[in-house]
């Protein structure tokens, strides 16, 4: 049941983003007449206040955001599991002192750090994502070294050692393999976390910039028009939720079927 | 008891080299993004020998430590004015709505996931799960105008933003409350669920004591550990939280300096505002620790 529903969610958005793309939908076309008009037979969700179609832009939105989401996800991923690989693999000082780096940078809490390196980089949806992945790399360097740690004194990888297996080969057959599931369930979490950390930038005003259209964004001009146009700070964070709510049911899902608590 | 201090002392060092370190990655010149074009020569020696830029990055950092051992922390580019009298003026503010929402927050979480727990598989706890879960993907960005549009616009019993008005605290407040809420409620019920069964409950029971002592003495004490954690972790994206809810309700806080700071190109009050941020959230999860060794029995006190 939930994973049907979390999937159908999901598919629904890649299908309208396609249709979107086909009929060549343009979010950045600007109609006076309809500045900030309700939903009606022209434009489906209403317009935005310079009259653009808000179907249109949150359907762009979505593509950006998804795009972000899975960029960041696959770079964090990739620093934070060598990073905890090396610490959980090697113990002693190598893990003390990159466990200590790790410490520093969850002093910060949540986006804070994020907000800082995109302010002293400067907007724009490469910054975006460079300062994202900054900040992100940590959750996966603690989990992967916390797993990696117990996993290193297991029989098979010690006897792979005493057999002569090089450390690469250890890591990566041996280790890695038994990592992937929970990375995985790690990975569709933080999916969603991308997504509102890049919705939260851009809503400050320091991710996407005007006039490419973004979740973040449209909520900022969704609120100031809150009293004129209500339905447009409605549509915009019920889109906004329902995305975020159907990776976190698909990773409850996952979560569940890859059995990722007993395993480990 | 020692360690700790030094473990605590490094990321605190840490905390400090990362936003001293800040600065030098704007790209370019930091002194000609916040001077802009129309500034002399002059202006620009001036100003690169005000904030240090001028010296090796080992001065710098020293410099920047003695200056905030004094607790200076320079002038603000955009106003003139002491940072530390913008943190001291705007801080209190946030603390004051952090503090309320953290009261709202356990306050409707801790009760709402005894009674999910004590309903547990029935309708009720059905019901508390499914809103507190709902409630837990909200952003602050979503669910601050949801909370706007609902009591300031439609109902109109509190004022929509600022904070000219004592009940203008309200709506801010909930936004970050609620939130904190539902994870509690869901961690509440989870760790209360976990005890309930447990042989000192039968006991208790055995005794003859009343449900309410057996619940809120015996169980709640055991469960109340896991819940001093996630309330100590959630005070981060509580402070994180400040900064965009205090932009929606123009709060002056320090969260809304920061975004200002930033929009203005004020470095130097960005690199206070998130120095102080961080700083007081190490401080935050140091005093939960305290509080967690002391709540629990088997942790000793080194």
């Amino acid at each position: 049941m939930i994973k049907k529903f979390a999937i159908s969610i999901l598919v629904l958005w890649i299908g309208a983003v396609l249709l979107g793309r086909l009929v060549q939908l343009n979010p950045n076309l600007i109609d006076l007449n309809a500045i900030l008009s309700a939903p009606n037979a022209h434009y489906y969700l209403g317009a935005d206040d310079l009259g653009r179609s808000i179907a249109a832009r949150l359907l762009r939105g979505v593509e950006v955001s998804l795009l972000v989401a899975i960029s960041v996800t696959v770079v964090t991923m990739i620093c934070g599991v060598f990073v905890g690989l090396l610490a959980g693999f090697y113990g002693g000082k190598v893990d003390q002192i990159l466990m200590q780096i790790t410490d520093i940078f969850l002093a910060f809490p949540g986006i804070l750090l994020a907000i800082a390196f995109a302010a002293v980089l400067g907007p724009g949806i490469n910054n975006l994502i460079i300062a994202l992945c900054l900040t992100g790399w940590v959750s996966y360097a603690r989990l992967t070294r916390g797993q990696t740690l117990s996993l290193r004194n297991r029989q098979h990888v010690q006897a792979a050692e005493s057999l002569g297996a090089t450390v690469p080969r250890l890591i990566l057959r041996h280790i890695l393999p038994l990592l992937a599931s929970i990375l995985v369930v790690e990975a569709t979490y933080s999916l969603a976390s991308v997504i509102i950390a890049e919705a939260s930038l851009s809503f400050l005003g320091l991710g996407i910039q005007a006039p490419n259209a973004s979740w973040g964004a449209m909520l900022r001009d969704a609120v100031r028009y809150m009293l004129v146009a209500p339905h447009y700070v409605l549509i915009v964070g019920l889109s906004l939720m329902s995305l975020i709510l159907a990776i976190n049911l698909g990773g409850d899902y996952l979560r569940d079927r890859l059995d990722v608590k007993t395993k480990l | 008891m020692i360690k700790r201090l030094t473990g605590l002392g490094i990321v605190i060092f840490g905390v400090l080299l990362l936003t001293f370190l800040l600065i030098h990655l704007v790209p370019g010149d930091p002194v000609e993004v916040m001077l802009g074009d129309s500034a002399t020569a002059a202006d620009r020696v001036q100003m690169r020998a005000e904030l240090g830029l001028d010296q090796t990055l080992p001065q710098q950092f020293c410099r920047y430590l003695g200056k905030l051992a004094q607790a200076d922390f320079g002038l603000s580019i955009h106003t003139k004015t002491p940072i530390i009298t913008l943190i001291k003026t705007r801080f209190p503010a946030t603390l004051k709505l952090a503090a309320l929402a953290l009261l709202i927050g356990i306050g409707i979480g801790i009760p709402l996931g005894i009674y999910a727990a004590l309903n547990a598989e029935q309708w009720q706890d059905f019901v508390v799960t499914l809103v507190s879960v709902r409630l837990s993907a909200m952003p602050a960005f979503w669910l601050g105008p949801i909370l706007m549009l609902l009591f300031a616009v439609w109902l109109g019993w509190l004022p929509v933003s600022g904070m000219d008005t004592p009940s203008a605290i309200v709506l801010p407040a909930l936004t970050l409350g609620l939130g904190l809420s539902a994870i509690l409620t869901r961690m509440t019920r989870t760790s209360l669920l976990e005890v309930l069964n447990d042989d000192f409950i039968r006991t208790a029971r055995a005794k003859g004591l009343s449900e309410s002592s057996v619940i809120l003495g015996h169980a709640l004490r055991a469960a109340l550990l896991p819940i001093i954690t996630i309330v100590g972790l959630q005070m981060g994206s509580l402070l994180a939280g400040t900064v965009i809810t205090e932009t929606i309700f123009s709060w002056d806080g320090i969260g809304r300096l920061l975004v200002e700071s930033i929009e203005q190109r004020d470095y130097p009050v960005t690199q206070a505002c998130v120095l102080v941020i961080a700083l007081s959230y190490v401080l935050v999860n140091q005093a939960t620790d305290l509080i967690y060794r002391w709540a629990d029995p088997r942790v000793q006190l080194a």
